[in-house]
């Protein structure tokens, strides 16, 4: 079975290595590729066929040049990107920034989980509305 | 020879007729002055001349020579025909030299043309004004108050002269103690602002790293836990511990700072309904400590929701938290309506606030730190006893506060403790 591809906007190395690691034992979800920004998520996006397109994309909020926001609203004005489910997520959510999302189309609004146990739910919570 | 003799003599007697004149004439002010006598200065036409009446008023005469304001009266053609020694002396020149001259010539260059337009009108309706008179060096600035007398033997004008020297100095002082005031508080605004804006930063992006800590600690935790030595186990609980202490530490500086953020219109606040819920929370710990809780109805009060919840659960928490060990914990709440935002105001049952008390058997503090329990990272006692980040209370108090409220805490060791909050009452207005 193949399983659903997952790509991750993430400018911080230790929560990119910290998703690959909380990822890489789920039994469907793969983490494709992890990119540093949303100009760079884009780029990727841009350089894949249709039928590769992932199964949802992670935007981390604070990111430099396009932060999940931003991201977020290009990628939900666009026809070829706004059926993509996204999640944002970023350590310092407040209720303006949720609100914002999920206004923008946001499946999932989280904050960045401090445990194992934060990883798996939000994991969990992602796999619902691939 | 002869005539020349003639003339000087002619003369001298002109001169003596003229001193006596002089002297009547003088006798005659000084009669006025002294009240002895009231006077009239009448306009016949020809000039002006001074009729005195013996049987005047005598005692108003003398007021008007005592009085602190300077008193003029004038002729149509704006000189002084009469004045009390006030206005002599505000002038620093003597009354004899001033009585004949024009007022015009007493005030100064800047104020002449607004004099003229007051003096124009004055003969119409009674008027005031503000200008500089100018005497013997120096400036005084006064109000003259113009009132025309009409009497059947002419028109003259009575002229009260304030002086508003000190009035004036005044002005200027408490205009720049105002100033300096004004810039005082901006001062203090942008310095809050900066500490604000600094601790909502600062906690923003300490937020990060501490993740980082916690979740790396958590991992060598769960993975490599059994392979560290007793010792380290020990060490990585701690930095865990801390890690979870220094993350509450952060949200409750943000929760202070933000309570500095936003304007919030008080709303109508159920307490009993809040009390409810923060009684369901503690559920826990009540059980636990098996705590009794009495409490009365209140009413109804002027503040947001969520904050006073806040409010209600640290005041219940600490009370729970700081019970005393060898006794059932009683706490228990009362209300009672009065009249002033004051602790020792009347009770009224129809007063503007409600002053809360929320009393208990706990171990209680020392009194003379009843005010320090309300500064931000004060703590009683050592957090290895009690858990805690020293911001509760702070932002309690900075609550109540924000609500137009009060709160101290009355206390003894081994006895318990009483925090007594004032609230303004719905529907009652925010000032």
């Amino acid at each position: 079975m193949n399983k659903k591809c997952i790509i991750l906007a993430e400018d911080d190395n230790d929560d990119q290595f910290l998703f690959v690691n909380f990822l890489s034992d789920h039994p469907v979800m793969n983490l494709a590729s992890a990119v540093a920004n949303g100009e760079e998520l884009i780029e990727v996006l841009e350089n894949t066929d249709d039928e590769n397109l992932p199964a949802a994309i992670i935007l981390d909020q604070n990111m430099p040049k396009m932060n999940g926001l931003h991201t977020l609203k290009f990628l939900k004005s666009s026809d070829r990107y706004a059926r993509i489910p996204v999640m944002v997520y970023s350590t310092y959510l407040n209720d303006v920034l949720i609100r914002n999302c999920m206004a923008a189309g946001a499946s999932l609004v989280f904050n960045k989980p401090e445990d194992k146990d934060g990883y798996h739910e939000m994991i969990s919570e992602l796999f619902k509305v691939i | 020879m002869n005539a020349k003799q003639d003339n000087i003599s002619a003369l001298q007697e002109q001169l003596e007729h003229l001193r006596i004149k002089l002297d009547e004439a003088n006798e005659t002010i000084d009669a006025i002055r002294t009240g002895q006598v009231d006077a009239l200065i009448v306009d016949d036409g020809s000039g002006h001349q001074i009729f005195t009446l013996t049987s005047a008023d005598q005692g108003y005469r003398a007021l008007i020579e005592t009085m602190g304001e300077g008193a003029v009266t004038m002729s149509r053609t704006g000189l002084v025909l009469y004045c009390n020694s006030t206005f002599a002396e505000m002038l620093g020149m003597s009354l004899s030299s001033v009585i004949g001259l024009s007022f015009e010539s007493f005030v100064a260059g800047e104020s002449k043309t607004y004099y003229r337009e007051l003096f124009k009108k004055c003969w119409e309706e009674d008027c005031k004004g503000e200008v500089e008179l100018s005497g013997n060096h120096v400036r005084i600035p006064v109000q003259l108050s113009f009132t025309p007398l009409e009497l059947p033997e002419g028109v003259s004008l009575s002229l009260i002269i304030t002086d508003l020297s000190k009035q004036k100095k005044l002005l200027v002082e408490l205009e720049n103690k105002n100033r300096q005031l004004a810039e005082l508080n901006e001062e203090l605004e942008t310095s809050n602002r900066d500490l604000l804006q600094f601790a909502s930063v600062a906690s923003h992006d300490l937020q990060e790293p501490l993740r980082k800590i916690q979740i790396f600690s958590n991992l060598v935790k769960d993975k490599d836990f059994s392979n560290l030595s007793e010792a380290s186990r020990v060490y990585m609980e701690k930095i865990i511990r801390s890690s979870v202490r220094m993350k509450m530490l952060i949200i409750d500086l943000l929760n202070y700072s933000k309570l500095s953020d936003n304007e919030s219109i008080p709303q109508k606040v159920d307490l009993n309904e809040i009390i409810e819920q923060v009684l369901t929370d503690l559920e826990l710990v009540i059980t636990e400590k098996d705590a009794r809780i009495y409490r009365e109805t209140l009413p109804a009060v002027a503040a947001n929701h969520a904050q006073m919840r806040q409010v209600f659960q640290n005041l219940l928490f600490n009370a729970l938290k700081f019970s005393s060990p060898s006794i059932t914990p009683v706490i228990s709440i009362t209300a009672v309506r009065v009249k002033e935002k004051a602790f020792d105001s009347a009770p009224d049952a129809d007063g503007a606030f409600v002053l809360i008390s929320l009393k208990d058997n706990g171990i209680g503090f020392n009194e003379k730190y009843a005010n320090n329990i309300f500064t931000l990272f004060e703590r009683l006692n050592t957090k290895d006893e009690y858990e805690g980040t020293g911001i509760g209370l702070a932002i309690t108090k900075k609550i109540i506060e924000k609500y137009n409220g009060l709160i101290t805490a009355r206390s003894r060791e081994g006895v318990g403790s009483n925090f007594m909050f004032l609230l303004p009452v719905s529907p009652q207005l925010y000032e």
